[in-house]
């Protein structure tokens, strides 16, 4: 089997074939990661953006890297644009109305997704990565780009502020 | 950050606790006390929904990524293309040279034996052909690569 360095480089010739390969490996964790960050919203945009510049700067990814680094480093940076733009206009109706007869999510769902939304983008990215991608701290590291001091910082002081909101 | 913070931190994102942290918890008061808010906030974070992607997600991908790719491929041909154009360029002065003579030798013969306009005319038509082949040769060179690209790509494929 391919490794998926192998595939991006077949992508920089063009090669739709092994893209599409490389987006079935990677689609499942790449739409849960956006998902998480973004809490569900703008996540196929999202998703489809990351793999449009994956594809656009194939021909300049390093071999030495990790593709997986590479990939999510993209989407996490995506993820951070996207939290810093405006907030959207007002609903359309019609969209609350899809909304409301979506399945209501549980207390322990608007939880997480309330403590995950409440913490700042980098130890968000940090918890993420760590807790729900099961990635070692060196690697959510190269992703996020900074020293793996920096992730155990962000990861104790997210920890911090969980607790305290959890506090009932 | 202490070995407390060190050891709750990695209770809460790696779930049990490993021989470390177990021993840990046992000697320090301060992270046995904190261990089960913890452990709450870690199925807290666990309850929060796995979302799945939807249907079809890759096709609409794929129909997007398509002028990006042929890009890619373009791309990816022009050191091939660079090659194949310098090596046909190499016999040009030759074959430039060539028709050169080729075509004054024409003019001399039927000027000789026809009216000089005639020959003229004539010797014009036959260079205007040569000038034509020349041209069309030259311009299939980006055919042919393209052609030779895509059968080694198939090849690599397979």
């Amino acid at each position: 089997m391919a490794t998926d360095e192998e595939l991006i480089a077949a992508v920089a010739s063009g090669d739709g074939r092994r893209l599409e390969e490389l987006c079935r490996r990677w689609e499942r964790p790449l739409y849960q990661l956006i998902a998480r960050h973004t809490g569900g919203r703008d996540v196929e945009d999202l998703y489809q953006e990351t793999w449009l510049r994956v594809v656009r700067a194939a021909r300049r990814f390093d071999p030495g890297r990790r593709f997986s680094t590479w990939l999510f480093q993209i989407a996490t940076n995506l993820c951070r644009d996207w939290h810093r733009r405006p907030p959207p206009e007002p609903v359309d109706p019609a969209d609350a109305e899809a909304v409301a007869g979506a399945p209501a999510p549980t207390d322990a769902v608007l939880d997480a997704r309330r403590l995950l939304a409440a913490l700042p983008e980098a130890q968000r990215s940090a918890v993420i990565l760590r807790y729900y991608h099961d990635l070692p701290e060196e690697e959510v590291a190269a992703i996020l780009g900074c020293p793996r001091g920096t992730v155990k910082s962000r990861l104790h002081h997210a920890m911090r502020r969980l607790l305290e909101m959890a506090r009932p | 950050m202490t070995d407390c913070d060190d050891m709750l931190t990695t209770l809460l994102f790696r779930g049990a606790p490993d021989a470390d942290v177990a021993a840990h918890l046992t000697a320090c008061p301060r992270c046995r006390a904190e261990r089960a808010a913890v452990e709450s906030l870690a199925r807290t974070l666990a309850a929060a929904p796995v979302p799945a992607p939807p249907l079809g997600l890759t096709w609409r991908l794929l129909a997007a990524a398509e002028p990006l790719l042929a890009r890619n491929a373009r791309r990816a041909a022009w050191p091939t293309f660079a090659l194949a154009l310098a090596a046909a360029l190499l016999p040009l002065p030759a074959i430039l040279l060539l028709d050169f003579y080729l075509v004054r030798a024409a003019f001399a013969l039927l000027t000789a034996i026809l009216p000089t306009a005639l020959g003229a005319y004539l010797t014009f038509n036959y260079a205007a052909t040569l000038a034509l082949l020349l041209a069309l040769t030259y311009a299939a060179i980006p055919i042919f690569v393209e052609h030779q690209v895509r059968l080694r790509r198939q090849e690599s494929h397979a």
